[in-house]
C-alpha cells in the first residue's frame, strides 16, 4: 500500500471514529429531545407518544412547575453574582501570577489544580462542617456562593492565561516608560487588551454555577435549579417536563459557550495583532500615539 | 505568603500550564531585555512591587482558603471528633477510622470496586479519547476546522452533569433507546436491565461525562508538538505505527498522564452519576458520604472522605510511578 493511501485510510478511519464520538456525547440529549416533544400521554421512556409536541415546554409554565421556576430565578442571581466575582479574582490572581517568582506562581497552578479535583461531595461537607466549627448556618449566600466561586475560579484563570499568553509584558513597560502611573497603565493598556478575557471567565462562571450541584447539595438549605431537578428525580416520577427543562438549559448553555469561545478567539487574535502594532520597529511611538495615554 | 518570593528578575519566562503547553511570556522582551529591567528597576523600588503582587494575590487567595483549602482540612479534623446522635462532640478519637477498617464494615470493598471502576474509565477514556484527539489535532490540517471540531466536542462538558445524568435514563433504561433499536434489529430478544441501575452503567456513563478531561490535555499537546520530528523518522523509513509508538506517544505523555490523574481522581470522587445511574443500587464512597450526612454521622462521613482522599492520592501517585511521569517532563 502507498504511503498516500495509507494517510488517507486512517484519515477516514478516524473521522468515522470522531463521528461516532460525537453521537456518544450527544446521543442521550437527542434522545431528551425526542421524548420532550411528546404530548401529554408521553411518559419518561420509549415509545415516544404524540410526537410532536410543545406539551412539556408549556408545561413548565403552569402551576405544576412553580418550584423549578422559583428555583430557576434563585440560579440565575446567584449565577450572575458568581460569574462576576469569579471573574474579577481571576483577573486579580492572573495579575499577581505574572508578576510571582517561579516557585510561588507553581504553588498556585497547585491550588488552582486542587479545586478542578476535590470532589464535589468532599467540598460540600467539608464547608458544612467548617460552617459549623464557626457556628454559623450555612445558606445559599455566602457559604454556596463561596464553593461555587472556588469552583469557577480556576476555569476564569485558565482563560486568562490563554489570553495572557499572547499578551507581551513589554507593552506595559513602554506606557510605564512614558510615564503612566501603575494605576493608568493598568486601566488603560491592560484592561481594554484583555477584557475578552474578564468576559470569558465572567460567562464560565455563569455556565458552571448554573449548572452545579453536588457542591452545592450540603450547604445550601435554597434550592438551586440543580438542586431542585435533583429533589425530583430522586422523589417524584420522572415526567418530561424535566427533559424539557435539560434541553433548554443544554442548548442554552451550549449556545452560551460558543458564543464565550468565539468572543476569546477573537480576542486572543486582536490582541496579537494589537502587540505586533505596537512593538513595531517604532513602538515607542505607537504608544505613545496612543489616545488613552493623552493625559499622562 | 506570595508576597515574600522575590519579584522576577527578568522579563522573558517560560511556564508550563496543565496539558504540557509552554508559555512564552514575552517574545519581543527578549529583545529589549538588556535594557527595559533597568529602567524599571530605576523607577520602581523592590518593595513597592511585592506590594503589589501580593495585594493583587490577596483576595482570590483568601477565597480559595476560605472556601476551599479551609473546607478540605475540616473534613479532615473532624474525621477525628466523636460522632453524637445530633453531630459530633470536638472530642479526639480513631473510632470513626476503626469502624471504617472492622471486618464488618463494606467500605473497603466499596473502595476498591470504585477504584477498579475509576482504572477501567481511565483506560477506556484513553483508548477512545486519544484516537479523537489525535483526530482533531493532527488529521485535520487546518487549524480552524480542528478547533472548531474540538469546540464541538468540548460544547457538552459545560451543561450540567445531573441533566447528562439524566440523559441516560431514557437512552439506556428498560425501555430505553438502545434497547429499543437494539431489539428492533433483532440483535437481542429481551431488553437488557444490565444498561441502567448497574456499575456498568455507571461506568458508561462515566466514560462519556469524563472522556473529555482525557481529550483536552491531549489534543493541546498533540497541536503544539513538533511535526518535523514525525517528519525526520518518516525520511528514515519508519512506517506508520513505528512513527507513532516510538515518536508521537512519548512526545505526549505528559498529556496522557494529566488526563489520566484528572478521570481517575473525579470518577472516585463521584457521586451524582453513583446516585443517579445507580439509582441506589450502586454504592459509592460519595453516595456512602451523602448518606451518612443525612444521617448526622459527619465525623463517620468525614473519615470516608478523608480515606478517599487518600487512596486518591495512592492511585495517583501510582500511576504517575506506572508512568515515569518524571522523564515527561
Amino acid at each position: 500500500m502507498s504511503q498516500q493511501l495509507k494517510d488517507r485510510l486512517s484519515k477516514w478511519g478516524l473521522g468515522i471514529w470522531f463521528g461516532i464520538f460525537l453521537v456518544f456525547l450527544y446521543g442521550p440529549i437527542l434522545v431528551m429531545l425526542v421524548l420532550s416533544l411528546q404530548d401529554s400521554s408521553g411518559g419518561s421512556t420509549f415509545p415516544a407518544r404524540g410526537l410532536i409536541s410543545g406539551y412539556w415546554y408549556s408545561y413548565l409554565g403552569n402551576s405544576a412547575s412553580a418550584a423549578l421556576r422559583t428555583a430557576a430565578g434563585v440560579s440565575v442571581v446567584l449565577a450572575i453574582i458568581v460569574g462576576l466575582i469569579a471573574s474579577a479574582l481571576a483577573l486579580s490572581l492572573i495579575m499577581a501570577y505574572r508578576r510571582m517568582s517561579r516557585r510561588a506562581a507553581r504553588a498556585f497552578l497547585y491550588l488552582i489544580l486542587l479545586s478542578l479535583m476535590t470532589p464535589g461531595i468532599l467540598l460540600s461537607l467539608g464547608m458544612s462542617l467548617w460552617w459549623k466549627l464557626l457556628g454559623l448556618n450555612v445558606a445559599l449566600y455566602p457559604a454556596g456562593l463561596g464553593v461555587q466561586v472556588a469552583w469557577a475560579l480556576p476555569f476564569g484563570f485558565l482563560v486568562m492565561l490563554a489570553i495572557f499568553n499572547r499578551y507581551d509584558i513589554a507593552v506595559e513597560e513602554a506606557a510605564r516608560d512614558l510615564g503612566a502611573s501603575a494605576v493608568q497603565t493598568f486601566t488603560r493598556i491592560t484592561l481594554p487588551i484583555i477584557w475578552g478575557g474578564v468576559f470569558g471567565a465572567a460567562l464560565f462562571g455563569f455556565t458552571l454555577s448554573w449548572n452545579e450541584f453536588e457542591r452545592t447539595l450540603l450547604v445550601s438549605p435554597t434550592a438551586t435549579l440543580p438542586l431542585e431537578i435533583y429533589g425530583e428525580l430522586t422523589s417524584a416520577t420522572l415526567q418530561p417536563n424535566l427533559y424539557a427543562l435539560g434541553v433548554i438549559t443544554t442548548f442554552g448553555t451550549i449556545l452560551l459557550v460558543f458564543l464565550m469561545l468565539i468572543i476569546v478567539a477573537l480576542l486572543v487574535r486582536r490582541t496579537a495583532r494589537a502587540q505586533a502594532a505596537a512593538l513595531a520597529e517604532d513602538s515607542v511611538e505607537a504608544v505613545a500615539a496612543m489616545p488613552a495615554l493623552e493625559g499622562a | 505568603m506570595t508576597g515574600e518570593e522575590p519579584p522576577r528578575e527578568t522579563l522573558s519566562s517560560e511556564r508550563e500550564l496543565p496539558g504540557g503547553i509552554a508559555v512564552s511570556d514575552a517574545t519581543a522582551a527578549e529583545i529589549y531585555g538588556e535594557e527595559v529591567p533597568a529602567a524599571r528597576a530605576a523607577k520602581t523600588a523592590p518593595g513597592a512591587s511585592k506590594l503589589v503582587t501580593f495585594l493583587w494575590a490577596l483576595p482570590g487567595t483568601v477565597w480559595l482558603i476560605l472556601f476551599l483549602v479551609a473546607p478540605v482540612i475540616v473534613v479532615l479534623v473532624v474525621s477525628f471528633f466523636t460522632g453524637t446522635i445530633t453531630g459530633f462532640s470536638k472530642t479526639w478519637t480513631t473510632d470513626n477510622y476503626t469502624t471504617i477498617f472492622s471486618s464488618t464494615s463494606q467500605y473497603l470493598d466499596t473502595l476498591g470496586k470504585v477504584a477498579r471502576n475509576a482504572a477501567i474509565v481511565t483506560v477506556v477514556c484513553l483508548l477512545i479519547g486519544y484516537p479523537v484527539a489525535y483526530f482533531l489535532a493532527v488529521k485535520v490540517k487546518k487549524v480552524q476546522y480542528s478547533f472548531a471540531l474540538f469546540i464541538i466536542a468540548l460544547a457538552p462538558f459545560f451543561t450540567s452533569t445531573l441533566i447528562r445524568v439524566e440523559s441516560w435514563i431514557p437512552t439506556m433504561g428498560e425501555h430505553g433507546a438502545v434497547n429499543e433499536i437494539l431489539t428492533k434489529i433483532g440483535l437481542i430478544n429481551h431488553p437488557l436491565s444490565i444498561l441502567l441501575f448497574s456499575d456498568f452503567a455507571v461506568s458508561v456513563a462515566l466514560v462519556q461525562l469524563l472522556v473529555l478531561f482525557m481529550v483536552t490535555p491531549i489534543f493541546f499537546q498533540l497541536a503544539a508538538l513538533d511535526q518535523s520530528a514525525i517528519e525526520a523518522a518518516r525520511d528514515l523509513g519508519a512506517s506508520g505505527w513505528k512513527v507513532f509508538l516510538h515518536v508521537t506517544l512519548p512526545l505526549t505523555r505528559a498529556g496522557i498522564m494529566i488526563g489520566s490523574v484528572f478521570v481517575f481522581v473525579l470518577a472516585m470522587g463521584d457521586f451524582g452519576t453513583y446516585r443517579l445511574i445507580g439509582g441506589g443500587k450502586v454504592g459509592s464512597i460519595g453516595v456512602n458520604i451523602s448518606n451518612l450526612v443525612s444521617l448526622l454521622q459527619y465525623p463517620q462521613a468525614a473519615a470516608q472522605a478523608a480515606v478517599l482522599v487518600v487512596a486518591m492520592v495512592i492511585g495517583v501517585v501510582l500511576l504517575l510511578r506506572f508512568a515515569k511521569l518524571e522523564q515527561g517532563f
